[in-house]
C-alpha cells in the first residue's frame, strides 16, 4: 500500500476570503512518524491552512486524505474524530476550568456523570510518557504559559491523535521550554504519530523537522528535506528575497538626559498577582531601551503603568521629572503604541480622521468653542495619511476596513507625530509583514535620533537586538539584567529570559 | 408576634418558590453566556397558561405540561434571536417582555370566567392534620407541592452543573466559546439548550406564581419585576445554583415582609413596603457585585465564524 | 491615485449598506404587522378592518394627527434618552421611573397657585422635574460607574420603586394628593403651570415639538462636539476611551443623569400638558416603548424622530382600532414589540459583514479588492 505511507495529504486547498486568496492551491503531505515543518511569514496562510484541516474553515476547493482515505472535515469535532489534534497559536483553553476538565471537555461518552478519576489516571500516564508534567487539578489560569502549552498538547494526545498540529508553539516558550517541547515531539513521533510544526522561525524548524513545506502569500513555494536545507535557502523561499534584520547603525545622541525614571515600582495584574516587582529603570533621551522577555512576564503591565493606565501599588514613576498620576493623554508628552491596536489603540468603527484625534479631541485646534472643527480634523488626517503613507482612499474610511499594517500606521502617526518626549512601543510589529516591520523599525530609529526616549517592548529577540541601545530582560516582573545593545549575546539574553540573573552567570 | 414571624417565614418560602424555579433555568442560560432577559415576560405567560389550563382543562398535570411547552417555544424564540441572529440580549429580552405583557393581558381579557372563579391550585403533600403542628406545621407541611419541588431544584441544578458532562460543557461554553468549539462542542447547540431550559423554567415559575396559592391571574404585569429580580439573584449568587436560590429566598422574604408588616403597623405607608423587594435587590447587587465571578462571555454574542 | 475618484468607490457601498439596513427594517416592520394581523384575526376581528381603523385613527383627520403628536411626546423624549445611553454603551432603560420622578418634581411646585406668571411658573416646574429625575438617574449612574452594578437591572428596579413612590405621593401625601379621590391622583395643577393648548379642541401641546427640537440638538451634540465625540468613543471602544484618557466613570454618570433629566422633563410635559394632574400610573409601558424607539432608530437621534412618530401613530391608531373593532387595547404594545422582534430578527446577524478580520498583510492589493467586493455585495 504505497499511499498509506502518508498519514495526511492535503491536495490543492484553496481558501478565498472576500477579496483575498488566503490559500492558493496549496498541497502538503505528511508521512507517518514524521515532523513536517510548515514555514512562512506572518500572514502567509499557514494558520488558515491548518484551520481548514481542523474543520474551522471550509475550503473553497481541495481535498483532504487521511491515511489514504478522502475525508470531509466540517467541524473540529469531526477533525478530532479523524485523529487530528491541534494546538492553536492562541490557546484554546477554558481558563476557569481545571486542567483535567479541559482535557475531557468535548469528549463524547455515554455516561453523563462526570467521573474525572479515570481521566486523571490516564492523563498522569501521558504526563509520564511524554515528560510533560502538569497537575490535573490546577485551574488553568493559575498555570504559567508554558504549562498551558503542555495542557494543550496533552489534550490532543489524550484524544489519540494521529496528526498533531502545533501552530507557533514556541512563541510563548522560553528557550529551555522549547527544548523540552522538542524532546516531547520526538517522543510523540516515536509512537507513530505525525506532527505538523508551524513556525516562522528558521532555526527551530531546522532543529526539529524532517521535511519542510514553505508557504508564501498563500501559495506553496516548495517542500524540501530538512537535511538538504539551510537557513539561507529557507529564508529566500520564505520571503522571495534574502532577508536579514541587521543591527542598525547609529551615532551617540549628544545631549542625553533622563526622561523616564522608575524607582522600585510594584504593580499587580487583573488577578491581583504581582506583575512588576521592585522595578527600577531609567530611559534617557536619544536612546532605545529594548525590553526582552517571554510574553506575559510583566511587559504589558510595565507599559500600562508608565502610561498611567494601571495604578502602581508602590514606588514612583516620573517622566521628565513629572510624576505619573493618571492616564497621560497628552500626545506631545507620551507616545504610546499599545500592544493590542484593535482593542486599545483604535476605535475600529471610527473613521481615520476621528481616530487621529482620539487623545486631543477636546483641544485646540480640533475643538474650539465646544465645537469639533471637522475641517481642521480632516485636513490633519489627510496630512498624516500622506506623511505616514497610510494606504486608504480617503480619511473617512473606517479603520476597521484597513489592513493590519495600515492600522498600525494610523496609531503610529497619531502617537509619534506630535514628537513626544517618551515613546513606548509595545509589540509594534506584531502581526505585520516584513515591509511594514521595516517601516516601524525605521520610524523608531528616527524617533531616537530626534531625541525621544524610546522604550521598545518585543518578544522577538532579533528585532530587540537590531534596534536597542540598551537591552533589559524581564522575567516574572523583575529585571534579570541589563546589556549593551552593541555587544549583547543572544544566548545570554536567552538564559536571562529563563530567569537567570546576570550576576549568577560568571 | 411569634405567630407573625412564622407566618412571615411561611410566606417567604412560598414567595421565594417561583423565583427559585425561574433561577434554575436562568443560571444555566447565563452560565452559557446568554442573559435571557425575557424571563419576566415568559413568567407572565406561565402564570396565565397555568391558570387557564387548570381552570378549563381541570388538570394540574396538563397545566404544567402546557406551561413547559409554551416556555420551550418562547425560549426557542429568545434563543433564535440571541444565539442564531446574535441580536442584543437586552433588546430581545425587553421586547419579549413587552409582547408577553400585551399578549397575556389580551388573552386574559378573553377568558372572563377565570376572573371570578379560582383555578385549582397545587395541592399540599402532607395530610391536613400535620399542618397544625406548631411552627414546622405551617412552615413546611402546609406548603404546596410546588414549594417543595422548588427547594429541591437548586441541588439538582448544582449536581447537573458541576457533576455532569453537560454541566461542564455549559460552564466551558460561557467562559470560552471558541475553546469549546475547538474541543469539539457545538456551542450554538448548547446555548440553545440552556436558553430553552431557561424559557421552560421561567414559564414554570410563572405557573407556580399563580397556582401555588392564589389561583388567579391578574392583568398588568403580575410578575412585577420578579424576572429581573431573578437576574439580579444570579449575579449576587455568583451563578451558583444553590447560592442563587438562597438569594431568591432573601428576596422572597422581602416580598412577603411587606404584606406582613402592613398588618402589624400602619405608620409606614404600604407603598414604601411595596418598594422593599426592589430596594433590597439594588442593595444586594451593590454589596455583592464585586465578589461575583462573571462568566467570561456573559451577555456577548458568539459568532462561530470568528476563528 | 485620484482621491476623489476613489472616495466614490467607498461611499457607494456605505449608501448601499444604509439602503439595505433600511430595507431590512421595513421588512421587519412589515412582518411584525402581518404577525399582529394574524393575532387580531385570532382574537376575532377582521385584521383588514382593524388596520383600516388604525390608519384612520392615526392619520384620518387633523385631530387624529394632533393625537399622534401628543402621544409622540414621551416617545421622542424617552427615545432620545435611551439613544444617548446606547451611543455611550449604556442601557439607560429606566425612562418610566424618570418620568414619574419628573412628574412628582413638577407637582411639588405645580399644584400650588404661587401667584407666578406662566412664563416663570412653567420653567420652575420643569426645573424641579429635571432636578428630581437627575437625582434618580444619578443612583444607577453612580452604581454602574463606581460599583459595577448592572444598569439594566438597576434602572428597572428603580422604575418599580418610582411607581410606588408616585403612588404614595398622589394617594397619601397631603399637600399634593387629592385625598379621597376615586382614583389615586394629585391635585389639579395651577393654571399658571399648565402648558398652553396649541390647537383648539385637541390636546396638542408643545411637547412633541420640543421633543423633535431636542432630537435635532442631540444629533448635533453627538456629531459635532467634543462631548459627543467622547460619548461615542466610550460606546464604541471603552478600552480605547480609557487609553485616550477619558474618565469613563464620570462620563457614564453624566449620560445616565442626562437621560434621566430628559425623562423627567418628559414626565413633566405629560402631566402639565396632557393630564393636568399626576395620576398613579400615567405612563405605563413607556419604559419599554422608549427602548423600542431608540432601537428602531439605531441610536441615531434623527432616527428617533421617525421611529417615535411611527410608534405614536400605531398607538393613537390602535386606540381607535380597539374602540371600533373591539380588539384589546393591549394590541398596541403587541404590535410595537412584534415589529421590533422581527426587525432585530431579520437585521442583526449580517450587520457584521463589513467587519472582516484584519490579519492579512497584503496591504495594497487586498485593500482595493475589498472595496470592490464590498461594492459588489450591494
Amino acid at each position: 500500500m504505497e499511499e498509506n505511507r502518508y498519514a495526511l495529504q492535503m491536495q490543492d486547498i484553496t481558501v478565498e476570503f472576500p477579496g483575498v486568496i488566503a490559500n492558493d492551491h496549496v498541497s502538503i503531505d505528511c508521512k507517518k512518524g514524521e515532523v513536517l515543518g510548515l514555514l512562512g511569514e506572518n500572514g502567509a496562510g499557514k494558520t488558515t491552512l491548518m484551520n481548514v484541516l481542523y474543520g474551522l474553515r471550509p475550503p473553497t476547493s481541495g481535498k483532504i486524505f487521511l491515511d489514504g482515505k478522502e475525508v470531509q472535515i466540517s467541524s473540529p469535532y469531526e477533525a478530532i474524530e479523524n485523529g487530528i489534534g491541534m494546538v492553536h497559536q492562541h490557546f484554546k483553553l477554558v481558563d476557569t476550568l481545571s486542567v483535567i476538565e479541559n482535557v475531557v471537555l468535548g469528549i463524547k461518552e455515554k455516561k453523563q456523570k462526570l467521573d474525572l478519576e479515570p481521566a486523571k489516571k490516564r492523563l498522569k500516564e501521558l504526563c509520564e510518557e511524554y515528560q510533560l508534567y502538569v497537575d490535573p487539578d490546577e485551574i488553568v489560569w493559575r498555570l504559567p504559559v508554558g504549562k498551558q502549552q503542555w495542557v494543550e498538547i496533552l489534550k490532543a494526545l489524550y484524544r489519540d491523535c494521529k496528526v498533531l498540529i502545533l501552530d507557533e508553539p514556541t512563541a510563548v516558550l522560553t528557550p529551555s521550554e522549547s527544548d523540552h517541547l522538542c524532546q516531547a515531539i520526538r517522543q510523540i513521533i516515536k509512537k507513530g504519530c505525525s506532527v505538523i510544526f508551524i513556525s516562522h522561525k528558521l532555526r527551530e524548524v531546522m532543529d526539529i523537522t524532517d521535511r519542510i513545506t514553505v508557504i508564501r502569500d498563500g501559495k506553496m513555494i516548495g517542500t524540501i528535506k530538512t537535511s538538504d536545507a539551510n537557513q539561507l535557502i529557507l529564508a529566500e523561499m520564505m520571503v522571495g528575497r534574502p532577508i536579514s534584520i541587521d543591527r542598525k547603525p547609529r551615532s551617540l545622541y549628544p545631549q542625553s538626559e533622563p526622561v523616564l525614571e522608575m524607582h522600585n515600582v510594584n504593580a499587580v495584574d487583573e488577578r491581583g498577582i504581582p506583575a512588576l516587582r521592585n522595578f527600577s529603570l531609567t530611559v534617557n533621551s536619544g536612546e532605545i531601551v529594548g525590553v526582552a522577555g517571554v510574553d506575559g512576564n510583566g511587559q504589558r503591565e510595565l507599559a500600562e503603568c508608565i502610561a498611567g493606565l494601571r495604578k502602581i501599588t508602590s514606588g514612583s514613576i516620573s517622566i521628565k521629572g513629572k510624576p505619573v498620576t493618571g492616564v497621560i493623554a497628552d500626545p506631545s508628552f507620551l507616545g504610546f503604541i499599545p500592544e493590542d491596536r484593535q482593542k486599545t489603540g483604535l476605535v475600529l468603527d471610527f473613521s481615520i480622521a476621528d481616530n487621529m484625534i482620539i487623545k486631543d479631541y477636546h483641544e485646540k485646534p480640533f475643538a474650539q468653542k465646544h465645537m469639533l472643527q471637522y475641517k481642521t480634523i480632516k485636513k490633519h488626517a489627510r496630512e498624516m495619511i500622506r506623511k505616514y503613507h497610510i494606504k486608504t482612499p480617503s480619511e473617512d474610511v473606517k479603520v476597521r476596513n484597513l489592513s493590519g499594517g495600515n492600522q498600525q500606521k494610523v496609531v503610529i502617526a497619531r502617537e509619534l507625530d506630535p514628537e513626544p518626549v517618551l515613546d513606548i512601543a509595545s509589540h509594534p510589529t506584531r502581526g505585520l509583514d516584513l515591509g511594514a516591520v521595516a517601516n516601524v523599525h525605521e520610524t523608531l530609529l528616527k524617533e531616537r535620533n530626534r531625541g525621544a526616549a524610546v522604550l521598545f517592548i518585543s518578544a522577538e529577540l532579533q528585532e530587540i537586538m537590531a534596534l536597542s541601545d540598551r537591552i533589559i530582560v524581564l522575567f516574572n516582573g523583575e529585571i534579570m539584567g541589563e546589556l549593551d545593545g552593541e555587544s549583547a549575546d543572544q544566548n545570554v539574553i536567552g538564559q536571562m529570559m529563563l530567569g537567570q540573573r546576570a550576576e549568577v552567570k560568571e | 408576634m411569634f405567630s407573625i414571624i412564622v407566618d412571615w417565614l411561611q410566606a417567604a418560602l412560598r414567595w421565594a418558590a417561583p423565583l427559585i424555579v425561574v433561577s434554575f433555568g436562568e443560571v444555566f442560560a447565563e452560565r452559557s453566556g446568554v442573559i435571557n432577559m425575557g424571563i419576566e415576560g415568559i413568567m407572565l405567560f406561565g402564570a396565565l397558561v397555568g391558570v387557564a389550563a387548570s381552570y378549563y382543562l381541570d388538570s394540574l398535570l396538563l397545566a404544567v405540561l402546557l406551561t413547559i411547552l409554551v416556555g420551550a417555544v418562547l425560549g426557542l424564540a429568545v434563543a433564535y434571536l440571541t444565539v442564531s441572529r446574535r441580536a442584543n440580549q437586552v433588546v430581545t429580552g425587553l421586547m419579549i417582555n413587552m409582547v408577553s405583557l400585551g399578549a397575556t393581558d389580551m388573552i386574559f381579557a378573553m377568558m372572563s370566567e377565570t376572573r371570578q372563579n379560582r383555578a385549582t391550585t397545587f395541592p399540599t403533600i402532607f395530610p391536613a392534620s400535620m399542618h397544625d403542628i406548631p411552627v414546622i406545621g405551617p412552615l413546611f407541611f402546609s406548603q404546596p407541592v410546588s414549594t417543595w419541588i422548588a427547594f429541591i431544584l437548586p441541588f439538582i441544578a448544582a449536581y447537573i452543573l458541576y457533576k455532569t458532562r453537560w454541566g461542564l460543557n455549559v460552564r466551558a461554553v460561557g467562559d470560552n466559546p471558541k475553546a469549546s468549539a475547538t474541543a469539539g462542542l457545538s456551542v450554538i447547540g448548547i446555548k440553545y439548550q440552556t436558553v430553552i431550559l431557561s424559557g421552560i423554567f421561567a414559564c414554570l415559575g410563572g405557573c407556580v406564581l399563580s397556582l401555588a396559592e392564589v389561583g388567579y391571574f391578574s392583568a398588568g404585569g403580575m410578575a412585577a419585576g420578579r424576572g429581573f429580580i431573578v437576574m439580579a439573584a444570579c449575579v449576587v449568587g455568583g451563578w451558583d445554583p444553590v447560592r442563587t436560590a438562597l438569594i431568591c429566598l432573601i428576596f422572597g422574604a422581602a416580598d412577603s415582609a411587606q404584606l406582613r408588616i402592613q398588618t402589624v403597623s400602619s405608620t409606614i405607608p404600604y407603598q414604601f413596603l411595596q418598594m422593599l423587594p426592589y430596594v433590597v435587590t439594588i442593595v444586594a447587587l451593590t454589596i455583592m457585585v464585586k465578589h461575583s465571578l462573571v462568566p467570561k462571555t456573559w451577555g456577548a454574542a458568539y459568532d462561530p465564524k470568528d476563528v | 491615485m485620484n482621491a476623489s475618484g476613489k472616495s466614490k468607490t467607498i461611499r457607494l457601498p456605505l449608501l448601499g449598506d444604509m439602503a439595505v439596513s433600511f430595507g431590512r427594517t421595513l421588512l421587519g416592520i412589515l412582518m411584525g404587522l402581518v404577525a399582529s394581523g394574524i393575532l387580531i384575526a385570532i382574537s376575532g376581528a377582521n385584521p383588514f378592518t382593524a388596520y383600516g381603523a388604525l390608519l384612520r385613527g392615526a392619520l384620518g383627520s387633523r385631530y387624529a394627527i394632533s393625537n399622534v403628536l401628543v402621544r409622540a411626546s414621551p416617545l421622542l423624549l424617552g427615545g432620545i434618552g435611551v439613544a444617548l445611553g446606547i451611543k455611550s454603551g449604556l442601557w439607560n432603560i429606566g425612562m418610566e421611573g424618570y418620568m414619574y420622578l419628573g412628574a412628582i418634581g413638577a407637582s411639588v411646585v405645580g399644584v400650588f397657585d404661587l401667584g407666578l406668571p406662566s412664563f416663570i411658573h412653567i420653567p420652575l416646574c420643569f426645573l424641579f422635574a429635571m432636578a428630581f429625575a437627575a437625582v434618580w438617574g444619578a443612583i444607577p449612574g453612580y452604581l454602574k460607574a463606581y460599583r459595577g452594578v448592572n444598569e439594566v437591572t438597576c434602572t428597572i428596579m428603580l422604575s418599580y420603586v418610582a411607581i410606588y413612590l408616585t403612588n404614595w405621593v398622589v394617594s397619601a401625601f397631603p399637600p399634593i394628593a387629592e385625598i379621597g379621590a376615586f382614583y389615586p391622583m394629585s391635585k389639579k395643577f395651577a393654571d399658571s403651570a399648565l402648558l398652553p393648548i396649541l390647537m383648539r379642541g385637541s390636546s396638542l401641546h408643545a411637547g412633541p415639538f420640543i421633543g423633535v427640537l431636542l432630537c435635532l440638538i442631540f444629533y448635533f451634540i453627538l456629531n459635532y462636539t467634543p462631548f459627543g465625540y467622547q460619548t461615542k468613543l466610550l460606546g464604541s471602544n471603552p478600552h480605547a476611551a480609557h487609553y485616550a484618557g477619558v474618565d469613563a466613570r464620570k462620563q457614564m454618570v453624566k449620560i445616565m443623569v442626562l437621560g434621566a433629566i430628559i425623562g423627567g422633563f418628559s414626565g413633566a410635559i405629560e402631566v402639565m400638558g396632557l393630564n393636568r394632574r399626576v395620576y398613579m400610573d400615567f405612563v405605563t409601558n413607556v419604559g419599554y416603548e422608549s427602548v423600542a424607539v431608540a432601537l428602531l432608530a439605531g441610536g441615531n437621534p434623527i432616527g428617533v424622530i421617525a421611529s417615535a412618530l411611527f410608534f405614536a401613530a400605531l398607538k393613537a391608531g390602535g386606540a381607535t382600532m380597539s374602540i371600533e373593532t373591539g380588539v384589546s387595547s393591549s394590541m398596541n404594545s403587541i404590535i410595537i414589540a412584534l415589529c421590533m422582534l422581527f426587525v432585530i430578527g431579520v437585521g442583526v446577524a449580517d450587520g457584521r459583514r463589513q467587519q472582516k478580520i484584519v490579519d492579512n498583510s497584503k496591504d495594497d492589493e487586498s485593500e482595493s479588492k475589498e472595496l470592490e467586493t464590498a461594492k459588489g455585495e450591494v
